[in-house]
């Protein structure tokens, strides 16, 4: 039915390869002839964020030149800060810090995961990003002995050489969810909102649902899939209940997330999944999402992460039930940072998203959806085109994220050290190492 | 069943509430006087964490005859998973005088008060402001309570001491409302409305002391009415049953009610369900609002203050308003809560419409929004009894109604069909009056023309001291539950003249029992259900289960019979023989002996009988998961017999699974064959909710009706339901799922269906609307889909519809058209169809005939194909031109 698209030629590769690899995100680099492009980034996402992101990718360091720390949004995260503390109250430069995060508090028998770094990749599908995509993040989620969720658009099989570091989402549109993938993940991700787009759900333009990707969410290909807002059998608590149940059946080891968004309720809905079952609950503020959710839904509906952290925290603390939960906050994470700062709001961990996209060679354009051609991203990120995709090869691809974890890891690490905390559990909640700064933008 | 056309009778209505048909007076006087009595007490302040409210499991009933606590026991426990333990509660209406050691005459002529002492020490003090000095006492009577509370382990807390108090009020006490209210007697219809009136406000006053103020939950009414209880308790609902030893305590009409509160902490029952703010009612609700502020303002700018801050609570207190301040029929006091809209707004009489139309103009802020379904028990004394069942809009909550008429009528409502046979079958156990399968199981469709989404049960007495069973729908039509057919069972006769077929295979012998059963009395009937059961010993176990099988799932007429109390034999005859294969297994069936038992199958046919009854509903020890065992085992073939709610059956089998074929009996749970992948499952009577999700493969038949979100997410195999779905089947299913429905769908039906085109192997969903009389012959429906929304938002797939008389409008569609029906169609229906009649019997030849005549079928069915989206136009364009 579709076409088959060419190869292509090891020439336009070669010119391709380097345009990607070696020319744009070369204006990272302070001692190149060209500066930060003008249209680069925004107040959230700024310039400096993304050229620092590459930069990282590239290097494995956190670059001197650019401000890797925060943007210019004028709020959350980028108004709060670390206090300093006297040099004597902090650790030495060299001083082990534990960054780990053991995910299952329950004390039940089910799986028992902790994870190297106090994050993993949020979920996004196969169709809204290409296989050589989703496999980057995943191999470089078992180099770091993290993990990465398929998002709701199915199990390319090749994901499965790193099942034991791949979480399979459940989404409302059920789209590619099989008993074979449940089976096989550690952790069931219930998706029930984007924190982007509450109350939207998802769409795949009908272009973008080839055949490959076609085959792999059990659809025809060239049909539109919408995946609506609320799960249709699940109207009340006790449906949710029964649906953890159903995976449970399925699956009797997998731990269970249950992702949500950030609605004004977001502490009864939170307490609401852990009563219900789950391990994970994973909180998505308004300020994620990329260029394929609607403008008008982003940063409009949902609660900022900033605020929703707390306020879930405290209540779980009220009801005696914060220790045997994990609280995971995403949303506009961007920088070590700002997992720093969500942790010291009392999230556990964080779930990095369009981060990785960035740190792969993402520009923030906007342009998700390809424009009229529909093919996706002229980075090759978010795209099944066959010509498009060959840009991210896996290789390169997870050696970038490698390169973005190590300089994340060792930024948090400092934070840690300069807190005089020896281990990032020890942060969690502690709002009085933070600081708003006033004044400013 | 839909017979009655909106507004033919509403006399039944009124039996309860407004028996003299007079308008009130004066509402706005009792709304006024009610505002100055909240401004005169301290504000109540709302914790917003309070107001969250959670899922639910319900059951009710009403009865002709009076019935025991005890018959709800299993059937609540059974439903524990739609609670969690953090709130229980049971409401009584039609008590029995002598078990309160009182009389008659003061249930029926007095209020009765029940009061819940959370906390010791302050029964005086509330007596001596709020019952002495207010009331004619006429009799107290403290509820028995359970020595030990910790031997019911579920509970967490001890549940409060009740005392009931039948009073009326004081001559003087009436005087001083008036005095202090600025209202005058004028300002009401009679004497009761004034009393009712007077017993409200002393019970808000003694609640916002004792129990909101300073958020000290002392004491608090559990419900005030005539010849009504309420009771309620931190912890499951059979818990209540047994802490205030109500095993014996009857009364004609109870619900039982789990509730599954957000939060975890729980110290008091006042959130608990039943509700019973209003007057003489009783109020349970499964669901959530999401306009709980609007409510409360509603209510607040009429004079009324919650205090409990659950949604249930606003409900019954706008209940308590439409009903007694304002005076509504029950048609318009369902409507104000249930709004009629869409294509069921158009449907109805333009004067329905106007009054409609006004009703929502004027109430919709106090309209309850979002997935709810309740079930009210009202008294009125007087020997009127009733049950209300009533569903939201959108049917967003499980719901099945139900009836059985033997020498005795009993009816339900409840959140599943599972609960509604334990209760049954406790009492076939005890009453051979009752049998255990009820005369017709059905689902409402909420804000509709044809029913309303509601049913109500009245228990009235007669003049000879007998009650009688009337079932009205919203619009106060008369619904029969009179269905035909001797139900007094006689012993088995000697022999039964049934000419079994020579040779011959089930089918022949299904066939020749049908035959002779036209004739039979009970006795023979039951000798030739013995005879099949000789043959089984003697000469094939499995040719007399096929035989079983076919009379248990096939609509044929019963002779003089009445059909439910046969199918409860047969079915019984059926698990017999499946049961004997435990200690007499054979090439074909073996039993498991014990849960847990799994022997290692003789070869691929032969099957295994699990008696689901010790399992677990779900869990880590449920019968799902010992079905995945025995099939890791070797097992292929499976008889799930004796079902009690049991979910997720066929679940977790992991994929090719091809070689499997389960059957399954009784009243199953929910998610039945999610995930099949290759299986075919037979369901040997009516679904619950959830079958069939992200069905890949395979073949799943269902004997019966379906429940809500039959086939989410499909992707593709063959589904055959014999009846009906409930609401949203088939949402979002892509790929190639092919489904029949002989009945019809409630509503909702294939919306964003996103299947490919069927024409090239995409999948589509025939809907027959066909339905049985009790001869077994088919009829076409009025009109094959009711709904309003028929294939919305759809981007793939298709809808065949069999709609000879082109019933059906585009005003029903919502992004799908009508289209001819081609051969190319036809080509791809019929082998389905002929499958269909494989299943249920209903023959291809029969749904192509049309008042009497064979049609070709584009004569008989019709198309409905998704409107392209404007939208998506340019980039189906574009993707076109690179196919």
């Amino acid at each position: 039915m579709a076409k088959e698209w060419p190869k292509p030629s090891p020439k336009l590769l070669e010119k391709t390869h380097h345009l990607m690899h070696d020319g744009f995100h070369q204006r990272a680099f302070p001692d190149t002839a060209y500066d930060l492009p003008e249209a680069l980034g925004d107040a959230r996402w700024t310039d400096e964020l993304i050229a620092s992101a590459w930069y990282m990718a590239e290097t494995g360091e956190c670059p001197d030149h650019l401000n890797y720390k925060t943007g210019r949004s004028g709020g959350g995260f980028d108004k709060l800060e670390f206090k300093e503390l006297p040099a004597d109250q902090q650790l030495p430069a060299d001083a082990e810090v534990d960054i780990t995060l053991e995910l299952n508090r329950r004390g039940d028998d089910r799986h028992k995961r902790t994870i190297d770094v106090p994050w993993y990749g949020g979920g996004m599908s196969y169709g809204s990003v290409s296989v050589n995509v989703m496999m980057s993040r995943a191999l470089n989620a078992k180099k770091w002995n993290t993990l990465m969720s398929t998002g709701e658009g199915g199990y390319p099989p090749q994901l499965y050489e790193c099942a034991d570091h791949v979480i399979t989402q459940v989404a409302t549109g059920y789209f590619g969810v099989e008993e074979k993938s449940i089976q096989a993940a550690p952790i069931v991700e219930f998706k029930y909102a984007q924190g982007a787009k509450p109350g939207l759900g998802g769409h795949l333009l009908a272009t973008k649902a080839g055949e490959e990707v076609a085959k792999m969410r059990g659809s025809v290909p060239f049909v539109s899939l919408f995946s609506p807002f609320p799960f249709h059998s699940t109207y009340s608590v006790e449906d949710h209940m029964k649906h953890l149940d159903w995976i449970k059946t399925v699956n009797p080891t997998a731990m269970m997330s249950v992702k949500v968004s950030t609605p004004h309720d977001v502490d009864m809905v939170a307490v609401g999944s852990y009563y219900a079952g789950a391990h994970i609950v994973h909180l998505d503020g308004g300020f994620g999402g990329t260029g394929a959710a609607p403008e008008i839904a982003k940063k409009n509906i949902a609660m900022p992460i900033e605020l929703a952290i707390p306020k879930v925290h405290k209540f779980m603390q009220t009801e005696g039930i914060r220790d045997n939960v994990t609280i995971i906050a995403s949303g506009g994470v961007r920088t070590a940072d700002d997992i720093a700062k969500a942790i010291a709001l009392g999230a556990d961990g964080c779930v990095l998203g369009t981060s990785d996209l960035v740190a792969m060679g993402c520009t923030r354009c906007s342009n998700c959806e390809g424009g009229p051609s529909g093919r996706g991203c002229p980075w090759g990120l978010t795209t099944t085109d066959a010509e498009l995709q060959e840009w991210v090869q896996q290789a390169w691809g997870a050696d970038r994220l490698d390169k973005y974890y190590t300089a994340l890891a060792n930024r948090l690490k400092q934070i840690l050290r300069e807190l005089g905390l020896s281990s990032v559990g020890e942060l969690r909640g502690r709002t009085d190492l933070l600081r708003y700064i006033a004044g400013g933008e | 069943m839909h017979a009655n056309k909106p507004g033919t009778q509403t006399q039944y209505h009124e039996v309860i509430g407004r028996p003299r048909g007079d308008v009130p007076k004066n509402p706005e006087a009792v709304v006024k006087a009610r505002k100055m009595l909240t401004d005169s007490l301290p504000k109540i302040e709302m914790n917003e964490a309070d107001a969250a409210e959670g899922g639910c499991g319900v059951v009710g009933l009403a009865s002709e005859i009076p019935i025991a606590g005890r018959h709800l026991f299993r059937s609540l426990e059974q439903m524990r998973n739609r609670g969690n333990g953090k709130g229980g509660g049971v409401a009584m209406v039609g008590l029995d005088p002598a078990q309160f050691a009182t009389t008659q005459d003061v249930l029926e002529n007095s209020y009765l008060v029940a009061i819940a002492w959370v906390n010791d020490g302050f029964r005086d003090e509330v007596e001596s402001k709020y019952i002495h000095p207010v009331f004619d006492v006429l009799h107290t009577f403290d509820m028995p309570v359970l020595e030990d509370w910790t031997s019911l382990p579920a509970l967490e807390v001890c549940p409060p001491a009740v005392t009931c108090y039948w009073v009326q009020p004081t001559e003087s006490g009436i005087a001083a409302m008036f005095e202090e209210s600025g209202m005058n007697p004028g300002d009401f219809t009679d004497e009761e409305a004034i009393h009712s009136e007077y017993v409200y406000r002393n019970t808000h006053k003694l609640n916002v002391e004792f129990y909101a103020q300073d958020g000290r939950a002392d004491a608090f009414v559990l419900s005030h009415g005539r010849d009504m209880l309420i009771l309620k308790i931190v912890g499951y609902a059979e818990d209540v049953i047994k802490y205030y030893c109500l095993d014996d305590f009857t009364s004609h009409v109870w619900i039982g009610h789990h509730r599954y509160p957000t939060r975890g902490r729980v110290t008091h029952p006042g959130g608990a369900h039943p509700f019973g703010q209003g007057i003489d009612v009783a109020l349970v609700h499964n669901g959530d609002f999401s306009n709980y502020v609007s409510v409360k303002d509603y209510l607040g700018q009429r004079g009324m203050e919650p205090l409990f801050f659950t949604d249930t609570e606003v409900a019954a207190l706008g209940f308590d308003l439409h009903h007694r301040v304002y005076g509504y029929p029950m048609e318009y006091l369902i409507e104000s809560l249930a709004p009629t809209s869409e294509l069921d707004f158009v449907m109805l009489p333009e004067e329905k419409q106007k009054i409609y139309e006004a009703i929502q103009k004027t109430h919709i802020h106090g309209s309850p929004d979002g997935p709810w379904f309740f079930i009210i028990a009202q008294g009125a004394g007087k020997g009127h009894h009733r049950l209300i069942g009533i569903t939201d809009t959108s049917m967003l909550r499980p719901q099945v109604f139900a009836y059985q008429r033997g020498e005795v009528a009993i009816a339900f409502c409840a959140s599943e069909k599972q609960v509604i046979d334990a209760v049954m079958e406790s009492l076939a156990a005890e009453d051979s009056r009752f049998w255990r399968r009820c005369d017709r199981y059905w689902n409402a469709r909420g804000g509709s023309y044809t029913d309303g989404g509601a049913f109500l049960f009245d228990v009235n007495k007669q003049e000879d001291g007998s009650f009688e069973l009337v079932m009205t729908d919203k619009f106060g039509g008369l619904v029969d539950t009179h269905p035909s057919g001797d139900f007094s069972i006689m012993d088995a006769a000697m022999t039964c003249d049934v000419n079994w077929p020579e040779e011959g295979d089930a089918v022949g012998r299904f066939e020749a029992c049908v035959e002779a059963l036209q004739t039979m009395d009970w006795a023979a009937a039951k000798t030739m259900l013995s005879e099949i059961h000789t043959y089984s010993q003697q000469v094939s176990r499995s040719e007399a289960v096929h035989c079983l099988q076919l009379l248990l799932d096939r609509c044929y007429a019963t002779g003089n019979l009445r059909r439910s109390r046969w199918l409860d034999h047969v079915e019984d005859a059926l698990v017999e023989i499946l049961m004997s294969s435990g200690s007499a297994p054979c090439s074909q069936f073996v039993g498991q002996k014990v849960p847990g038992h799994r022997p290692e199958p003789e070869s691929v046919e032969q099957a295994i009988v699990v008696d689901a009854r010790p399992y677990p509903i779900e869990g880590q020890d449920s019968l799902a998961r010992e079905l995945i065992g025995l099939h890791q085992c070797g097992w292929r073939n499976f008889h799930v017999i004796l079902c009690q709610g049991h979910r997720f059956i066929g679940n977790g089998f992991g994929m090719d699974t091809d070689d499997v074929r389960i059957d399954v009996y009784g009243s199953v749970g929910d998610y039945l064959g999610s995930g099949n992948d290759g299986m075919t499952i037979h369901m040997h009577g009516n679904g619950q909710d959830q079958i069939g999700q992200i069905h890949k493969r395979g073949t799943t038949v269902v004997h019966g009706d379906v429940g809500q979100c039959y086939g989410y997410g499909a992707k593709g195999g063959k589904l055959f339901i014999r009846g009906n779905a409930a609401g949203r089947p088939m949402i979002n299913s892509v790929g190639t799922p092919k489904l029949v429905v002989n009945g019809t769908a409630l509503d909702y039906l294939a919306e964003s269906f996103m299947a490919g085109d069927p024409l090239e192997g995409g999948g589509f969903v025939i809907i027959n609307g066909i339905e049985y009389d009790e001869k077994g012959e088919i009829h076409a429906m009025e009109t094959p889909y009711p709904g309003g929304n028929l294939f919305s938002l759809s981007s793939g797939g298709a809808i065949y519809v069999r709609d000879p008389h082109s019933r059906l409008s585009a005003s029903q569609l919502n992004g799908g058209d009508f289209t001819d029906l081609t051969p190319a169609d036809w080509a791809i229906l019929e082998p389905l169809l002929v499958e269909n009649e494989a299943h249920f019997g209903i023959a291809l030849a029969a749904l192509l005939t049309v008042d009497g005549e064979v049609k070709a079928p584009e004569e008989v069915y019709r198309k409905i194909i998704p409107l392209k989206n404007k939208a998506l136009s340019v980039e189906d364009a574009w993707a076109a031109k690179h196919d």
